[in-house]
């Protein structure tokens, strides 16, 4: 569990590999979709959700006890898996997991903002990052912003919190923090990544990654037609977008769907971003995108058996996964139709 | 280059260096296939040992496939007898 001794990658895949196969399928998929938020309960409660189920079921129901049960599952395992590793491919892991030191960073600013209760955010927390309980537990009894920067002055996200605090005072609003936060997840993303080839193939889907979402911003934006600096919401580090372009390109919507479909994604991503230019609908080209990602990762998991890229194909195997049973449980909580609530899933 | 591999054969040879005894020869030849043996049980030790945290039905499969590259050094050890 640390950066020290030599990469273990024949370990760390063999485990995962074999968590691979307890994932949720087709079929599974299809029994959940037909039943309501409790049946969806006692059916995780019997596969590998099991033991999250049980510990939560006392003091939560419904389908919040399958979105918490479904976090904390998700942080066990990605905690379990920066367990196994050690050396480079603890770093590369680590890497991608920050992600979820950087929605929890958000998500206790949020809290704060809006004077929520301090159980109330706690459940929100995914654990999965690299942040440790103490750190979490001080971050949860901060009671302003100002003492969540103190408490994350030593990480990577103090600096440009600290930057950005004086900008939330003048408009106080949250966008400047939160801004600050993703960027510092995505500059460390990309940043000193070693030269062989398996984390070249892992640094060219982090980089797909940056690209899709760049794109999602600028068309969100694009289609808004809000009066927002498209450059402020950049994130460095794809092929794609420059700065620059992405600023011009945000602006006209044709334009924009046409540059991503003579891109390198455009083959893709074509289907979807036909049916945007038809239906306008957002939601399903941000589901391709997902797919796009996820038939990626797929890929990239078998190109070097044995190298930190299976290790990413399975975090983002399990990730859509839970993703999609939160999904089915909200959309049956809002009444939504089977029919519906499957074309909400992302499955390859 | 050649002719310095020569001088150097010739060395050898003259001073009866211990690399032209077959015996040592054939020493280094299993001790090397040994060295090799190790380095594959390695991976396939840590991937076995992985496989089996998750699921103790793989037990068996994984020891054997762990001890397979040890023939290495059984069919090295071949060479131990013919000289």
């Amino acid at each position: 569990m640390s950066a020290a001794g030599s990469p273990n990658p024949e370990y760390v895949v063999a485990r995962v590999r074999a968590r691979r196969g307890s994932l949720f399928g087709d079929e599974e998929y299809r029994k959940l979709t037909r039943m309501g938020p409790a049946e969806i309960a006692r059916f995780m409660e019997e596969s590998t959700y099991g033991e999250e189920v049980n510990a939560l079921g006392s003091r939560h129901g419904g389908v919040d006890l399958i979105e918490y049960a479904l976090n904390r599952n998700l942080a066990e395992q990605f905690d379990a898996i920066l367990d196994w590793s050690e050396g480079s491919l603890y770093d590369l892991i680590a890497r991608y997991l920050r992600k979820f030191d950087a929605w929890n960073v958000k998500t206790v600013i949020r809290g704060v903002y809006t004077d929520a209760e301090q159980s109330a955010v706690e459940v929100d927390l995914i654990r999965a990052g690299e942040f440790g309980d103490r750190r979490i537990r001080r971050l949860l009894e901060a009671d302003s912003i100002d003492g969540v920067i103190e408490v994350l002055e030593d990480t990577i996200y103090g600096e440009p919190l600290r930057e950005a605090y004086a900008e939330f005072e003048e408009t106080d609003v949250l966008v400047p923090l939160e801004n600050a936060v993703d960027r510092a997840f995505y500059e460390r993303l990309l940043s000193g990544l070693g030269g062989d080839e398996p984390t070249r193939q892992y640094e060219s889907f982090l980089k797909a990654e940056v690209d899709f979402r760049n794109a999602t911003n600028a068309l969100r934006l694009a289609r808004s037609g809000a009066d927002i600096d498209p450059a402020a919401y950049f994130i460095e580090g794809g092929d794609l977008f420059t700065r620059s372009s992405l600023a011009r390109l945000a602006q006209n919507l044709d334009e924009l769907v046409e540059y991503i479909g003579d891109s390198q994604y455009g083959e893709e991503l074509g289907p979807a971003l036909r049916e945007l230019e038809e239906a306008d609908s957002l939601i399903a080209f941000e589901h391709a995108i997902d797919a796009a990602l996820l038939a990626y990762g797929d890929r990239l998991g078998t190109i070097h058996p044995v190298s930190v890229t299976p290790v990413i194909s399975y975090i983002l195997a399990k990730e859509r996964e839970t993703e999609n049973i939160r999904a089915i449980a909200r959309g049956k909580e809002a009444g939504l139709s089977p029919d519906e609530i499957e074309s909400e899933l992302v499955i390859t | 280059m050649f002719e310095a591999t020569n001088e150097l054969g010739n060395l050898a040879l003259q001073t009866g260096g211990t690399l032209t005894d077959p015996n040592a020869a054939a020493a280094l030849a299993v001790g090397l296939a040994a060295l090799g043996a190790g380095y594959a049980e390695r991976g396939i030790g840590s991937a076995a040992v992985g496989a089996m945290a998750e699921d103790d039905d793989l037990f068996v499969n994984g020891l054997i496939l762990t001890v397979l590259p040890e023939t290495i050094v059984i069919l090295a050890l071949v060479v131990v007898f013919i000289v």
